[in-house]
């Protein structure tokens, strides 16, 4: 196939830039459940 | 739980299915021949893309007229997401361009009015950075975007009436125009993929948003209460809300 | 009181406040001169090549300048907190945003009225029988770029960085603005000149649309 280097390449940035972007949401989405957790024991300790 | 696995497995599924179909069902253009494969997902890039700005608009008005907090995280999330759409749009087509246009870019009308559209997007996430009280970055960057959308229309009109080398639309483009039935049916996979994707992504990125204003209502209310809300942190990484 | 009425009032306070010290005039016209200078190191303007990019040249300059200037209209409130004082006042808050976007639209007018002749000596390009066509061009392109810069200026006026944020904000938005005022003013300094009526037409249209949004969302843009 002519062109295949680009097209190869356009198919993996599709797919690529939503599974990174992705994977950021599910770390942040983690910390934050965490934080969330620390600060309500801290509210309910004192 | 179950039911969100089951359907990211679907939309898995049919990742897989429109890959295939575009890249090996779908019959060869006549003169660009493979490389005409991107635009099964260039253009999906652009539907998708269009929903998530049109998404964000809608949560705009709707945060102004209601006021509720939920909105708000609606309008950051389409946002977002309307810009990821469109930096995969913008860098598929100039790897399309390149080995049929013989460039890389050209300042076309489309291509100007969505690098403009970008750059407005990208704003709008910049602004969200800069403004730190709450309410006053919920409501103003409602404002700026329902200004922002205002302008999308006037951007392209103003770019068709300048100039435009960009491949007219191929449906319900005027004459001539029409797609191969098969080359419509996959283009319609495709179109279907990348959005359920989207929406995936977008849902998952408004459950930060409102997770992030929970954590930040408690880190106020222990605050309030005259306690070191840093205290105990495990990473100073994690101190910051971010957007 | 009428919105006519107190727009008038905070109008004049503007005016006056301005034409105290003269300051943000002065500097906003030698900024638009600076630019339009330097434009002339980066080609050669030849007649026929200033016909061809001075219209350009003359409207990224007045829109740097107005980008510029349009920052401390709510920026200047922001820091004396004024701001407050004058949404407890009983007007309503278009009065507020229509008072400031007349006056920067008088300080941008009165900034082009310097900029233009010079820049059409400088550029070597004739105004005589096409001042009040382009005046009128001008209007229509200075009331966009006052309408939708006031506005940003509340946006970015609580932000961080408000200097560098306004810009970013505006420009962008302002290109439809842009082109059709280009385009108009181009079809001005033709050899033959015509008023090419689409972007004329256009150039109105983008300020109806903006000016509307703006009168809509203006008491969520000064609300406390």
């Amino acid at each position: 196939m002519k062109n295949f280097e680009f097209l190869f390449t356009a198919w993996m940035v599709v797919w690529a830039v939503f599974f990174a972007y992705e994977l950021s949401i599910a770390r942040r989405i983690t910390q934050t459940r965490e934080e969330i957790e620390r600060l309500k024991q801290q509210l309910q300790q004192r | 739980m179950k039911a969100r696995f089951t359907i990211t497995a679907l939309v898995a599924l049919l990742i897989l299915c429109a890959g295939y179909a575009a890249l090996f069902i779908a019959p060869d253009e006549a003169t660009m021949h493979a490389i005409q494969r991107i635009f099964y997902f260039h253009v999906a890039s652009w539907n998708a893309m269009f929903c998530a700005f049109f998404v964000a608009f809608y949560a705009s008005v709707a945060y102004l007229v209601t006021g509720k907090r939920k909105w708000d995280a609606l309008g950051v999330s389409g946002v977002e997401v309307g810009v990821l759409c469109c930096t995969i749009g913008l860098i598929t087509g100039p790897l399309w361009a390149r080995p049929v246009w013989g460039i890389w870019w050209t300042w076309d009308a489309k291509l100007t009015s969505t690098f403009i559209l970008w750059l407005l997007f990208i704003a709008y996430l910049l602004l969200r950075g800069l403004v730190e009280d709450p309410e006053k970055k919920a409501s103003l960057s409602a404002v700026f975007a329902i200004f922002a959308s205002l302008d999308i229309p006037l951007v392209y009109l103003a770019n068709r009436l300048w100039r435009t080398q960009h491949p007219q639309p191929v449906i319900a483009g005027g004459q001539g125009s029409g797609l191969d039935p098969t080359m419509s049916k996959v283009l319609l996979l495709c179109l279907l993929a990348v959005f359920c994707v989207m929406i995936l992504v977008l849902i998952d990125r408004y459950r930060l948003e409102l997770l992030r204003h929970d954590c930040a209502e408690l880190k106020f209310e222990i605050e309030s209460r005259g306690l070191d809300a840093s205290e105990g942190a495990a990473t100073p990484a994690l101190q910051k809300g971010g957007q | 009181m009428t919105t006519a009425k107190a727009a008038a009032i905070i109008l004049a306070k503007e005016l006056r406040l301005e034409f105290r010290t003269r300051e943000l005039l002065t500097a906003t016209v030698i900024f638009a001169l600076v630019v339009v200078v330097l434009f002339s190191f980066a080609f050669d303007p030849t007649a026929a090549e200033s016909r061809r990019y001075g219209p350009g040249l003359l409207w990224i300059a007045i829109l740097f300048a107005g980008s510029l200037m349009l920052n401390p209209s709510f920026a200047r409130e922001q820091n004396n907190e004024t701001l407050d004082a004058l949404r407890m006042a009983p007007i309503s808050s278009f009065a507020i945003l229509l008072g400031k976007i007349l006056a920067n639209f008088i300080f941008m007018s009165l900034a082009e009225l310097v900029l233009v002749p010079v820049f059409a000596v400088l550029y070597n390009l004739s105004l005589a029988g096409i001042v009040w066509r382009l005046i009128l061009v001008l209007v229509l392109g200075t009331l966009g770029l006052t309408v939708t810069g006031t506005v940003f200026s509340a946006v970015s006026a609580h932000a961080r960085m408000r200097e560098l944020l306004l810009p970013l904000l505006l420009l962008p938005l302002l290109t439809p603005l842009l082109i059709a005022a280009v385009e108009s003013t181009a079809s001005l300094f033709a050899e033959s000149p015509a008023l090419d009526r689409t972007w004329f037409a256009f150039l109105a249209g983008f300020d109806i649309v903006f000016l509307t949004a703006s009168w809509l969302l203006c008491d969520h843009l000064l609300a406390e």
